[in-house]
């Protein structure tokens, strides 16, 4: 039999397979809600103090999952640091360089070594975040596996861009003193146009904090609700042909998903370097 | 029709048409980068870097939508 007989029975079993697929009857019709992947259940149910709710939900897990991930991680390399790295340590290194070379160094032009620490730890938590963000833990109602990522919380993002946000002004202030908040403006423009200018620019300063916090929430929260949507459709459809395209579908988001994770923490990291940047050597 | 499918269909077109503009900005953008880096390869990995930070703050106008769309769905 040469490789044509073959390729061509192949394909007809295939094409038998997905009729048959598309033919069967489906299982029971299940409703699976998008919206309630996102609502935060309490896990631990703690008093809350002057107004704020301090229970343990699925975001607060997350975080702290983050937050073990990181710090194991640091102790776990720093340890075991060798002269010639092996498979791990190289792609921990690659990250660096890329945080320290491509991020800081990119971007900033003075206080470089000030600024990286905090650049390069938002960079990892928020790529540690992200990633951890795409396995699913057994948070659910009844312990079932649910995901979410703790960036995909307006609440952890906003918090993130706020640390950014006063970094950024305190890098100008000690930096360029109270002239910082003079150079708004250019000192070249005429006296009415120079206050509007430095009114708009102040305003600025405001939308560069939301759309900061926004862009990260709004991108994790878009990916994992379009992953959501595709199993929601799979369970609605009745159909193993349909279930079948739509879960090849979800694992092509997946994988997009991945590299989105690491474009928003990259996006997030040279944001706040160019801002912080921006703040230590004012142009006009 | 009633408030709540005049939320969905509100939902969906500012969705839709809020698209339109991000979409049409990372094209150009993309391709005048990708343009200019064959123009220049010596210089790609700063154009890169800054065509990130342009994709990030483009992206972040249908992002907007998004959030407003679903701020009508659930919160509205």
């Amino acid at each position: 039999m040469n490789r044509k007989a073959k390729w061509g029975i192949f394909g007809l079993i295939a094409l038998g397979a997905l009729v048959l697929l598309a033919v069967l009857p489906g299982g029971a019709k299940q409703e699976f809600s998008v919206a309630e992947e996102f609502t935060l259940h309490p896990i631990i149910k703690l008093p809350s103090l002057a107004g704020v709710d301090l229970s343990v939900n699925k975001a607060v897990v997350y975080l702290w999952v983050t937050t073990a991930v990181l710090v194991a991680l640091a102790i776990v390399v720093s340890r075991t640091i060798k002269k010639h790295p092996g498979r791990f340590q190289y792609s921990i290194e690659v990250l660096y360089e890329l945080a320290r070379d491509g991020i800081v160094g990119g971007v900033m032009k003075s206080g470089k070594a000030t600024w990286f620490p905090y650049i390069g730890a938002v960079f990892f938590f928020v790529l540690a975040s992200n990633l951890i963000g795409l396995l699913p833990l057994p948070l659910g109602e009844h312990w079932q596996p649910a995901y979410y990522a703790a960036t995909a919380n307006l609440y952890v993002t906003l918090t993130l861009a706020l640390f950014t946000f006063v970094f950024t002004h305190y890098a100008g202030i000690r930096k360029n003193g109270l002239r910082y908040f003079v150079n708004w403006a250019p000192p070249s423009a005429p006296p009415v146009l120079k206050q509007l200018i430095w009114v708009i620019h102040a305003f600025g300063e405001i939308f560069r904090l939301v759309s900061l916090a926004v862009r990260l929430f709004a991108n994790m929260l878009a990916g994992h609700a379009i992953l959501g949507v595709f199993f929601a459709m799979a369970l609605l459809f009745q159909n193993y042909l349909a279930a079948l395209m739509l879960q090849g579908g979800s694992v092509l988001i997946y994988l997009f998903e991945i590299f989105v994770a690491f474009i928003q923490a990259f996006i997030f990291a040279i944001l706040s370097a160019v801002y912080i940047g921006g703040a230590l050597d004012q142009e006009h | 029709m009633d408030a709540a499918s005049a939320k969905l269909l509100a939902a969906g077109i500012s969705m839709g048409v809020g698209s339109i503009g991000p979409a049409l900005g990372l094209g150009m953008l993309i391709s005048k980068a990708l343009e200019s880096i064959a123009r220049q390869p010596e210089v790609s990995g700063e154009i890169r870097t800054n065509m990130f930070i342009g994709i990030g703050v483009t992206e972040a106008v249908a992002l907007y939508a998004f959030v407003i769309a679903l701020i009508l769905i659930f919160v509205a």
